[in-house]
């Protein structure tokens, strides 16, 4: 380990990487109605796939960070730095920077970099969570190109009285997790009704490995700590307007090579995150502030590289509905701006401040059997010229019977991507005048859903898409990693899942498979060595990826499998070498018990049951064989 | 470095040694003592994308231009997982020097020459950054190590002192730890002594006995001074800032200081001796403005041994090479050249003349060659 331009590297790792990866697969077994209003962007994305996570996996994975969640349950692609460390995403063969992550419809990805560390996001930070497919840049804005991951956070309108919470979860090698919190919904007065939510939780995962290497692989020494609190409070009155407020704050501590003083790093995160929302039937008013903070340091933990950003946003939409005698449509016209300032060593003394906004309208018509959208966003950012983005989707019921539903999808729509503030404004290695990119995003699908008896349901959906991005930002290593707008960049591919659920009086279990082929690839000629890796599978972007998951359940116990299957990740352009495909499986054990007042879920967990030897980008081995335990005590008062 | 000729008996003992080899990568029969894939050709050194732990070592046989990939994981069926700094053989062993972007990952990986069959792994603490290595004896070599490194930007990068492992091959362990230089780094083997050079600021260049494994007092030279090679007329030359100075290596006087060029934007790196020892090669390079996409951009020079003066205006090819050598027997000079850190390299094989051969493709960043 060494070299001068580590500082550099690593914010560049960290910001960048024009690439990473791709794989397979979509759960969902239950779903629980949601009813949220004003923050689905999928009401308006007709013709796409939306996955949304049941509730019995967000509870599983209650003490894992979305990484472990989304690489078990979708086919994203993550390129992972090593157990704790930075995670990137890969969603549809595209790049870390394109993957937005919304939480409770704002868009949280760091600005510096562009993207979210998925291991600085613990599973446990929000309430419920959907994955929405490929491009919906006129509904969700920039980074919306792979596609979107929505965090959301819900007040549990119908469940009245008071919940308290404690987790604790033990680990191999000296991992603990601890959560903590209170819930409750309560009538004020004769017209109000309040709803809230405090949750704090702690990780302190010392990966303390009984083994420096793994087949041969050395397996680095890291420690993570991570600690969040959550506060949401609801406010809303017979009129049905609702006042809510939410903050989530994270901070992430992760030490590499922890006990030699002289090269061991630290790279602490830490995210503020303030929403505040006034919505009634037809209007929802939003303002949001969010503070994010990297501090990078090696060696000396007292002089870090500092990097501060600030954001405070503000949004209004309001929502025209009418009725016709065979239609429903809806047109919503929003607008938001949002003020940016970031102070980041790499940048110069000087803050840099700049504004953004957007102007959009998203109309819905939805008939007995056709539901249409059609959508246009236009973005406006200081110092640069986004594109006007439109979309289109159609979706039309083929057969919809009480037995049996089948949907036809399609859609088509414009992305872009407002760049990092990295890649404008890092002043040795940044670009000023970078354009956007510029995608453009096809897909169809067949979703059915087939229930023959009352024990069986049966659900499938298959899709195809075209994805291409041009103008495609790259960090040219050719000329010293500075950014570039250099590539074209196709990706396609096919998605598939299905899920199977047999419930009977007393046994209930479920099925779920997955596949998703991403073909992913550079097909610009730029240079004479260009011809070396034109049409080459883009790095870190596994080709076919599977996802495999059973269950059964009796009473309160419950198995469940968990599976990933992943092929060859190339590491280099030209695909001259790879990391070796892999399958991971998890066991999950559970059961819930009563002891009075208080509820109790005990799950104990399997990690890779067999001890498979993978690696991740810095290639080293991931852990081997590993168990966790946890429990969590629930006293509860709410009434059903 | 010794050359094998080439014969079509030989060739065809390479191809059926190449067919055992990977038979062995099936079902790992480790014995067989008609195998010796690599014991004679080419071995380039791929140092690979840092961040990626991608370094590898490509094979060349003694003819045609049918290179072999990352041979170390077709033998062993693992990758290096490092940078690749260095490889150097003693006592029929090959020893492959990878820096790994974590601290304490870093290693050097102790093979059979012929085979690459893996025989041991020196690691941390023994070795920490790798840097050269020399054969010093019939089975010891010594690598130079910079030591944990510290943060570059708050000036603690090179450790001092940094240290030459001794490397014993009769046991594949490091034996002593000489301390050196901040930064140590080229190492030459001149009669009893090794000259180690430094990039770590040092202007001295240190000077090692090798029966004793002691360090000698030191040859005050300049900036970063390191060895480069002795002509044919006997003298030692060492670079250092811009100049090459010719140094008696029994006496340790410098003799002359030619200055390398005038031009104080271009970095000047990679000198390599002629096989009649009448020429030095080297690379000079710059980075383009703006307009040019900061890329790197240089070409290859020459001179005499005998000239007094080196304007280094005209290139002698015009090119810019990661890697740079000569085949000690027949002259020939490689040219590893790396289009970018993210797809391979290629190697540009010329005649001495200067005369362009052929071009075969390697690996990740081609910097280093040996010949065997």
């Amino acid at each position: 380990m060494m070299r001068y331009r580590d500082g550099i590297i690593l914010s560049l790792l960290v910001g960048s990487f024009s690439v990473v990866n791709g794989q397979t697969n979509g759960t969902d077994q239950t779903l629980p109605a949601v009813t949220i209003r004003g923050t689905t962007p999928e009401r308006f994305s007709a013709g796409q796939k939306t996955q949304r996570i049941d509730s019995v996996t967000l509870e599983q994975f209650r003490f894992q960070t979305l990484t472990d969640l989304l690489t078990y349950t979708t086919p994203i692609a993550f390129k992972v730095y090593g157990a704790g460390q930075l995670s990137t995403a890969s969603f549809r063969g595209t790049s870390a920077n394109h993957t937005a992550v919304l939480w409770n419809g704002i868009n949280i990805n760091q600005p510096t970099l562009g993207l979210s560390d998925f291991s600085t996001l613990p599973v446990t930070g929000f309430d419920q969570l959907a994955v929405q497919y490929g491009s919906s840049a006129s509904c969700v804005g920039s980074d919306a190109v792979g596609g979107s991951i929505l965090l959301m956070n819900n007040p549990k309108w119908q469940q009245p009285g008071f919940q308290a919470s404690v987790g604790q979860q033990i680990g191999s090698f000296r991992n603990y997790g601890t959560q903590l919190g209170i819930r409750f919904v309560r009538v004020a007065g004769k017209r109000w009704q309040i709803a809230g939510k405090s949750f704090f939780y702690t990780t302190n995962a010392n990966n303390d490995f009984p083994y420096r290497e793994r087949g041969n692989y050395f397996v680095e020494h890291s420690i993570t700590q991570q600690k969040g609190f959550i506060q949401d409070l609801y406010f809303r009155n017979q009129k049905n307007q609702q006042l809510s407020v939410n903050l989530w704050l994270t901070d992430n501590n992760l030490t590499v090579t922890p006990y030699d003083t002289t090269v061991r790093e630290r790279t602490r995160s830490q995210s503020y995150r303030f929403l505040t929302t006034y919505e009634t039937n037809k209007l929802t008013l939003r303002l949001g502030w969010i503070r994010d903070i990297i501090d990078y340091a090696r060696g000396n933990f007292n002089t870090p590289s500092h990097s501060e950003t600030d954001r405070l946003i503000s949004r209004i939409e309001k929502e025209f509905t009418h009725s016709y005698p065979s239609a429903e449509v809806s047109l919503r016209l929003g607008g938001e701006w949002s003020h940016y300032r970031t102070q980041v060593d790499g940048y110069g003394d000087q803050p840099i401040q700049e504004d953004r906004a957007d102007l959009y309208a998203l109309l819905r018509m939805q008939w007995t059997r056709w539901l249409i959208s059609a959508n246009l966003r236009q973005a406006f950012v200081t110092r640069f010229d986004p594109p006007i983005t439109p979309s289109l989707g159609v979706e039309y019921a083929v057969v919809k019977t009480g037995q049996s539903a089948l949907t036809a999808k399609a859609s088509a729509g414009r992305s872009y991507r407002v760049p990092t503030l990295n890649e404008r404004y890092w002043k040795v290695l940044g670009n000023p005048d970078i354009r956007p990119e510029n995608g453009f995003n096809l897909e169809a699908g067949l979703a059915s859903r087939w229930i023959p008896t009352e024990h069986l349901t049966v659900t499938s959906e298959a899709t195809v898409y075209r994805n291409r991005i041009d103008d495609w930002s790259y960090w040219n290593p050719e000329s010293g990693y500075r950014v570039e707008n250099l590539q074209l960049v196709v990706a396609r591919g096919l998605e598939w899942s299905g899920t199977l659920n047999y419930t009977t009086a007393n046994w209930q279990s479920g099925l779920t498979l997955a596949y998703a082929l991403t073909r992913s690839s550079q097909e610009r000629v730029y240079n004479v060595y260009a011809q070396d890796i034109i049409g080459k599978q883009l790095v870190y972007v596994p080709k076919h990826s599977g996802r495999f998951s059973a269950f059964v359940a009796k009473g309160k116990n419950r198995l469940t499998f968990q599976n990933q299957v992943n092929s060859r990740q190339y590491i280099t352009f030209d695909n001259i070498q790879f990391l070796r495909g892999y399958v991971l499986t998890n066991v999950l054990l559970e059961t819930q018990i009563k002891l009075g007042p208080v509820a109790a879920r005990i799950q104990g967990q399997i990690n890779n049951v067999f001890d498979t030897v993978y690696l991740n980008v810095k290639r080293n081995a991931m852990p081997g064989r590993n168990f966790t335990i946890q429990l969590i005590c629930n006293l509860n008062t709410l009434k059903q | 470095m010794r050359k094998v000729t080439k014969a079509p008996s030989v060739r065809f003992k390479l191809a059926l040694g190449l067919l055992v080899a990977l038979n062995w990568s099936c079902n790992n029969d480790n014995d067989d003592p008609q195998a010796l894939p690599y014991g004679s050709g080419v071995l380039v050194v791929n140092q690979g994308n840092f961040t990626d732990n991608n370094g590898t070592i490509t094979y060349f046989p003694p003819t045609g231009s049918t290179a072999s990939y990352d041979i170390f994981n077709q033998v062993n069926q693992r990758s290096l997982t490092g940078s690749v700094q260095a490889y150097e053989e003693a006592d029929g062993k090959g020893l492959i020097l990878v820096d790994n972007t974590t601290a304490g990952q870093d290693k050097v990986e102790i093979v059979d020459a012929n085979t690459f069959k893996s025989l041991a792994t020196l690691k941390s603490p023994e070795i920490e950054n790798p840097r050269s290595a020399v054969r010093v004896t019939a089975n010891k070599v010594y690598v130079s190590c910079w030591d944990l490194s510290g943060d570059f930007s708050n000036g603690t990068f090179y450790k001092d002192p940094g240290y030459i492992a001794v490397v014993d091959l009769t046991t594949n362990t490091v034996t002593k730890k000489i301390p050196a230089v901040k930064g140590v780094e080229t190492l030459l083997l001149v009669g009893s002594e090794v000259f180690a050079g430094s990039t770590g600021g040092s202007t001295k260049l240190t000077v090692i006995d090798i029966t004793t494994d002691q360090l000698k007092t030191g040859i005050e030279i300049g900036a970063n001074p390191n060895p480069v090679a002795v002509d044919g007329n006997g003298k030692l030359w060492v670079y250092s800032g811009g100049e090459m100075i010719q140094v008696n290596p029994q006496s340790k006087a410098i003799e002359n200081r030619l200055k390398i060029g005038t031009d104080k934007t271009r970095s000047l790196s990679k000198f390599r001796l002629s096989s009649d020892k009448q020429y030095f090669y080297f690379v000079s390079s710059y980075y383009g403005d703006a307009s040019e996409n900061y890329k790197e951009k240089g070409e290859t020079y020459r001179f005499s041994v005998n000239d007094t003066s080196v304007p280094a205006t005209t290139p002698f090819i015009k090119r810019l090479f990661s890697g740079l050598a000569v085949e000690p027997q027949s002259g020939i000079i490689y040219g590893g050249y790396t289009p970018s850190y993210k797809q391979a390299g290629y190697v540009f094989r010329y005649q001495a003349s200067g005369t362009l051969i052929d071009s075969v493709k390697a690996e990740i960043a081609p910097s280093g060659f040996y010949f065997k």
